[in-house]
């Protein structure tokens, strides 16, 4: 994040300079150069002339809203979150006019619950052919009725093997002295609480106080050696070599390992967390015709193949990875041949996924209050 | 009528009041009282709001709990408050001789020291403590200078791992709160009349009574100004702590974020921050009786 905010803050500046430079009057140069934007397949019929996106921070390319806007001629407004419980805390709120949001599996259900998002139209959106069948009618929306998967990907152990001899192999392997004060942990109750769980043989979303109460007293022990909590961007620290190992996600690994070849993604002998990011088109959304066009354009593969650049996660999308192949060898290797984006088959089999707890969720919170405050 | 209207001073004054009187309606007054309504409600397992009327999420908060005493709550209270503590008695040592010798300068460069002191806040919160991180992190800038001078002297190194550390948070809160207090302390010394000093030099007394006898009263005002701009606030930040401190902690403010975020319990969530209120309404009337009003609250 840090190093990411100099080179924005340095982007910042040229483009200060540059405003200045042409006196705010001629940026008709510059938009001639943009014109390679691939043509939309198919074009929709669209009367909007705006779209209102709320997504998550860094995910989606530049060059893609770029595009969208020019073929299309509708501005795009993007306000974006961090968590998906700020998500939902601002949607549940009422008044919000977005078009399109993207939270990840297990609030999808809960989404759906409170009335929160509306079913999707399937014969307006041709580019759910595209999609990996691997990650449609997953448990949280059994047909996509609500959804469409958008990226996918793991919470599972990062290590850099240069400062570790031994590297971890489970997440009970956590536990190892030698570890202290070495660790990051992401800041996300339910993953690491989760994960605790698992090294206890029980599920990941058990409602269970006994259960929940042993893994407090276990986690409690993890923490005092957990040098730092992140969820923002813990590759940052491991870079940095602020902590040696711990437990992030995909993109983060995959960032992280670009900068350190040394940090290795192990998937533990328990089964890795998995998640999946989604699209939905919240209740009372403004401009339901821009949103789809957005899904269609946006997700279609000479667009989507920009992800394996940028934001390099599990891509559900056969376009895009097709596209890839064909015309960026050297990205597609690379996703294919990484353990950390092309996750093993035999990894999503023993893999979790966390569910909403609904009545246990304050329970889950005294937990980690307890092994934080304590 | 329009005649009336000039004499009746009482109408000029509420009209002018009014904007400000809708104001603290709208952004005080309403989501108070939305707050104490939704602290003595439940939530369903979704997490909705149910408004009954329970005492339970404050029975919880102060440590009643079904299964016996419980001080989880009233800890992390406690740790916000000697946080909070800390902060302001470390910027009070820090701020009154910084301010002294700006009162003290002459005039003509007072302003411009004043100006140096305020230089930080030009830049975002946020950046200043990241820039924080850069500089005690374990290849941060104060390692390396640490390395450079052991490697001088030939002597042996590990660097300190200064960051994430709760000394590290206590550096960021004095760094970020420390304008806060030199100003008001600086209006109020800069204030005392010079015929005061010579007055007291005159009746024999030496440099350390006239600090004592006449700056040090005569700059409470500011002090007690500084501390209500510097403990209230401090009280429930969590960004420093969560940033420097890695995240290792609870504070005040985590909880009551969690509660309306991860946890989905916004009665708890409201219970949190009233019992915060309350506690922080408490000390700082408690303080302002103990040692006078802040007058330079207004002029700080």
């Amino acid at each position: 994040m840090t190093g990411r905010f100099w080179g924005g803050l340095m982007v910042v500046v040229l483009v200060a300079l540059l405003v200045a430079a042409c006196g705010g009057g001629s940026a008709a140069p510059a938009q001639e150069a943009t014109s390679a934007c691939p043509e939309p397949n198919p074009r929709v019929e669209v009367t909007s002339t705006e779209l209102n996106l709320f997504v998550w921070t860094e995910y989606i390319p530049q060059a893609t809203i770029d595009c969208f806007e020019e073929v299309y001629g509708i501005t795009v407004n993007k306000d974006e979150y961090s968590s998906n419980e700020e998500m939902y805390a601002k949607l549940s709120a009422g008044g919000a006019n977005y078009d399109l949001v993207q939270p990840t599996d297990y609030i999808v259900a809960l989404m759906i619950r409170q009335g929160l998002l509306q079913e999707l139209d399937k014969s307006r959106l041709p580019i759910f052919a595209q999609l990996d069948p691997n990650y449609l009618s997953l448990p949280f929306d059994p047909d996509n009725k609500y959804t469409l998967p958008y990226q996918a990907g793991t919470d599972a152990i990062v290590v850099n093997t240069d400062a570790v001899e031994t590297a971890p192999q489970s997440f009970a392997d956590l536990w190892n002295p030698d570890y202290a004060g070495r660790l990051v942990m992401l800041d996300d109750s339910r993953a690491i609480i989760g994960m605790t769980l698992l090294t206890l043989g029980y599920d990941v979303n058990t409602t269970d106080p006994a259960q929940l109460e042993e893994a407090k007293v276990k986690l409690a022990e993890l923490v005092k050696g957990v040098k730092l909590f992140d969820s923002d961007s813990p590759k940052t620290a491991l870079i940095a070599g602020d902590v040696d190992l711990g437990i992030t996600w995909t993109g983060e690994a995959v960032v992280a390992q670009r900068e350190v070849p040394a940090i290795e993604y192990i998937y533990p002998t328990e089964g890795p967390i998995l998640w999946q990011d989604n699209y939905a088109i919240p209740t009372g959304a403004p401009h339901i015709d821009a949103a789809y066009a957005w899904l269609n354009y946006s997700l279609q593969g000479d667009n989507f193949w920009r992800m394996l650049d940028e934001f390099p996660y599990t891509n559900p999308n056969l376009a895009a990875l097709e596209f890839a192949k064909a015309n960026h060898p050297d990205l597609y290797d690379a996703y294919i041949n990484s353990n950390i984006t092309n996750t093993p088959a035999d990894v999503l089999k023993r893999g979790h996924r966390i569910q909403d707890v609904g009545a246990a969720t304050p329970l889950y919170d005294q937990v980690w209050t307890e092994v934080k405050g304590g | 009528m329009i005649q009336s209207f000039r004499e009746n001073r009482r109408l000029q004054g509420f009209l002018l009041i009014l904007p400000t009187l809708l104001v603290m309606l709208v952004m005080l007054v309403l989501p108070l009282t939305l707050t104490v309504i939704t602290s003595f409600g439940q939530r369903d397992a979704d997490g909705n709001v149910i408004y009954t009327f329970t005492l339970e999420n404050y029975w919880r908060l102060l440590g009643f709990t079904e299964t016996g005493w419980d001080d989880l709550y009233l800890g992390i209270l406690m740790r916000s408050l000697w946080l909070a503590v800390q902060t302001t008695v470390i910027v009070i040592l820090m701020a009154y001789p910084l301010a002294y010798f700006i009162a003290r300068a002459p005039e003509k460069r007072r302003n411009f020291l004043l100006f140096l002191v305020l230089i930080p806040l030009w830049t975002n919160f946020i950046i200043r403590i990241y820039a924080w991180v850069m500089i005690l992190r374990g290849q941060g800038v104060l390692n390396s200078a640490l390395g450079g001078v052991a490697g001088l002297l030939s002597i042996p190194f590990t660097p300190f791992d200064f960051y994430p550390s709760q000394g590290a948070v206590l550096v960021g809160m004095v760094y970020e709160f420390l304008p806060f207090m030199i100003l008001p302390i600086y209006t109020s010394l800069e204030k005392i009349e010079p015929n005061l000093y010579e007055a007291a030099a005159d009746l024999y007394a030496n440099a350390f009574h006239t600090f004592w006898r006449v700056t040090v009263p005569l700059s409470m005002p500011g002090v007690v100004a500084g501390t209500i701009l510097t403990f209230v606030p401090v009280i429930g930040t969590f960004v420093v702590s969560d940033i420097l401190g890695g995240r290792q902690v609870i504070l005040v403010g985590n909880l009551v974020q969690r509660q309306f975020l991860d946890a989905r319990n916004p009665p708890f969530g409201s219970a949190a921050s009233i019992i915060l209120l309350l506690m922080t309404l408490a000390l700082t009337l408690y303080y302002t009786r103990r040692f006078g009003l802040g007058e330079e609250i207004a002029a700080g």
